[in-house]
């Protein structure tokens, strides 16, 4: 089969081929893609109808991928596997996490510290390296391309299903450990790092900042991978090169002599969720921190688009 | 596609990285295209006087802000630490954030935010209270800590008592004069440069920052000689001249923490054992002003001894100790022998015959000390 052109946005195929969804969905992995071609009268309605249906064929081929499904297993049961240790190991009331033991809502916070550093990247990093190379690998980029969506379109969506899937993950986290944390220990007014405590309404408001916090963090590591997804073709290359960055920048963070280039890593700012348990709440250092978030999804994301819109897809 | 055609997508991802190195690198270029700030001026004297009247008369204006405080002392073996140590002893080398709500005299309160962890100093009326998050653990401290008086440790000290104390040390032997006016926290500053006259001094000058409108100190730095950074800062690094939410000083020890009486814990070792030392006459200064020396018995058996029994910060002082004892380098000379430890800074002389040392100064003046016994 012939290339498909790099600026094929919809232009060089013709509208008999867009047309024809069973043609296009020969891949192994079928989705919809039937839709009118930006040119027809009722292009721009239509093509936003076409952009949200194959977001939510995206969506849907995401959460039910068995991989996928076997990633967010994990990240439910990390919460209770704490949860259960804790208690099991009963009460050392001494540290933050020790007061999971007086009160079940801390957990939320226990898990995210212990599963932001490693296990949320490994799951998030998977779904983005594998977004863009995966398709490539199958050889399914080529049939999606036809579609009319067009490649910015196309680069767009897999990165809101990215996003969702950040989202998703986080709230699985959170969710995973409260209900761990209602079930096995007494819940009540939360303590704050600072020693203030507030109400258990408040509380759940925290856990929730504390998983947004933690989405937007996950969301910009999701751009990073993305950009590295357009790179190659071989998703298990990005998956790679995504998780070793993560443990990279790490590993650099906790070397004092290279303090200078702390703020610069993303990976530094994951940890500013911390800035939710205190009271008032570190606005400035979250403020901060989704800055840096932001920076890293527009530097990325652009990279990827460059890379993408200009590249000849041959497989 | 055409080769430019591709040179142009790529433009984006520049343009979008450049964009952002423009917004973090904005802050000290906008600041360079403005130039320094122009205030009224004033003389050294007129500044010191106006800055003495303001604080007789009484109280500050309520506040709140965030402080950084850095240290690049350059203390060999001391860089290990940092990673580690949490709370007033990790403010020795690095950078931290102090942030501080100021209602009035009677209504004070610091904390040290760490990663999941915190300390807090809270002084409401005739309450005061030490928490600390990591430790799970509210201290009720007995003697409320003076604002006359030093209270907390020289590496947590506010922009005032730090100024106060730089401008206690003027004396006959201090240039004081009044530098360009700096910009610190976003607003308009007068800069007292407090420069000492000895030789044998390690310190090139004191830079105090005197906010252009409330006359308070918002920033101290201490210049080693020789160096174009700050080898100590301690500055406001953002500040609201408003009074803080009452709640800010409201502090009840919560459920299932432990609570104590007594005094900072990060100090009162200290304090007992320096007083104990100034008692048995074994504390003594040689010298006076920049140059003064201090002199007092030591030994390095102590030090394990410190921590075999420390935990908590008395752990990390020990450790600290270790790694800067191997850093230090052996000397000799007419007054004995022993191991130096110089930093940008302070020197310190460790004799064998179990003294030890220290001053802003050159080894020299540390060796003359030594041979005086």
């Amino acid at each position: 089969m012939s290339k498909v052109g790099p600026l094929g946005e919809g232009l060089s195929v013709s509208a008999g081929v867009q047309a024809d969804s069973s043609a296009v969905s020969a891949g192994p992995r079928a989705r919809s893609l039937s839709g009118d071609g930006p040119e027809s009268p009722r292009g721009a309605l239509a093509g936003v109808r076409a952009g949200v249906r194959l977001l939510r064929s995206e969506i849907g081929l995401t959460f039910r991928r068995p991989r996928n499904l076997a990633l967010l297993g994990v990240l439910a049961v990390v919460p209770l596997v704490i949860g259960v240790a804790i208690r099991a190991a009963g009460d050392g009331a001494d540290s933050f996490v020790g007061q999971v033991a007086g009160n079940g809502l801390v957990l939320t916070f226990a898990a995210f510290f212990v599963m932001l550093p490693l296990v949320l990247p490994l799951a998030v990093g998977v779904v983005a390296g594998d977004s863009i190379a995966g398709e490539a690998g199958l050889g399914t980029l080529r049939y999606l391309l036809t579609a009319p969506a067009g490649r910015t379109r196309l680069l767009a969506l897999k990165y809101a299903n990215v996003v969702v899937f950040a989202v998703a993950a986080c709230a699985l986290v959170a969710v995973s450990a409260l209900v761990t944390g209602l079930v096995l220990f007494p819940v009540g007014p939360v303590t704050l790092l600072s020693g203030s405590t507030i109400p258990l309404a408040e509380g759940l408001l925290r856990i929730g900042l504390v998983a947004l916090y933690a989405a937007a963090g996950m969301a910009a590591l999701g751009a990073l991978a993305l950009a590295i997804s357009t790179l190659t073709e071989t998703s298990i290359g990005a998956i790679a090169t995504t998780l070793v960055l993560v443990v990279v920048a790490q590993v650099l963070q906790a070397i004092p002599q290279l303090a200078v280039i702390e703020p610069y890593l993303l990976t530094s700012w994951w940890a500013g969720f911390d800035g939710a348990l205190r009271d008032p709440v570190a606005t400035d250092q979250m403020g901060q921190g989704l800055l840096v978030f932001a920076a890293y999804i527009v530097v990325c994301g652009s990279i990827a688009w460059a890379r993408f819109t200009s590249r000849d897809i041959t497989a | 596609m055409p080769k430019r055609a591709r040179a142009v997508r790529w433009g984006v991802p520049i343009a979008a990285i450049a964009v952002v190195a423009g917004a973090v690198g904005a802050g000290p270029v906008i600041a360079a295209v403005q130039g320094d700030p122009v205030l009224p001026e004033r003389t050294a004297q007129q500044l010191l006087a106006d800055v003495g009247t303001r604080w007789k008369s009484g109280e500050l204006p309520p506040m709140s802000g965030t402080i950084i405080e850095t240290a690049s002392l350059g203390v060999p073996g001391l860089s290990a630490l940092t990673g580690e140590a949490t709370g007033p002893v990790a403010l020795l080398a690095g950078s931290h954030q102090v942030k501080i709500w100021y209602g009035s005299d009677s209504q004070i309160r610091l904390a040290l935010p760490s990663h999941m962890s915190e300390h807090d100093l809270i002084v409401n009326g005739d309450q005061t209270w030490w928490w600390d998050s990591a430790a799970n653990t509210a201290t009720r401290i007995k003697t409320p800590p003076m604002p006359s008086e030093p209270a907390l440790p020289p590496a947590v000290i506010t922009p005032q008592e730090a100024a106060e104390r730089a401008l206690a040390a003027a004396d006959h032997d201090t240039a004081v004069s009044v530098g360009n006016d700096a910009t610190v926290a976003g607003r308009a500053a007068y800069e007292l440069v407090l420069a000492p006259r000895a030789a044998t001094s390690l310190v090139k000058d004191i830079r105090v920052a005197i906010d252009g409108e409330t006359l308070i100190p918002l920033r101290v730095q201490v210049y080693a000689k020789g160096a174009a950074e700050p080898a100590f800062e301690v500055g406001f690094d953002s500040v609201t001249f408003s009074r803080p939410a009452p709640e800010n000083f409201e502090f009840t020890p919560p459920a299932g923490a432990k609570v104590q009486d007594g005094e900072m814990p990060a100090l009162d070792q200290d304090r007992a054992a320096l007083r104990e030392h100034a008692e048995d006459g074994e504390l003594k200064t040689v010298g006076s002003g920049w140059t003064s020396v201090v002199v007092l018995p030591f030994a390095t058996a102590d030090l394990a001894e410190g921590e075999k029994q420390g935990h908590g910060p008395g752990l990390a002082v020990g450790a600290m100790a270790d790694g800067v004892l191997k850093a230090a380098e052996p000397v000799s000379g007419a007054w004995g022998n022993g191991r130096l430890i110089r930093t940008k800074l302070v020197s310190a002389l460790l004799t064998d015959d179990g003294r030890l040392i220290a001053g802003a100064v050159t080894p020299e003046v540390l060796y003359e000390a030594a041979g005086r016994k």
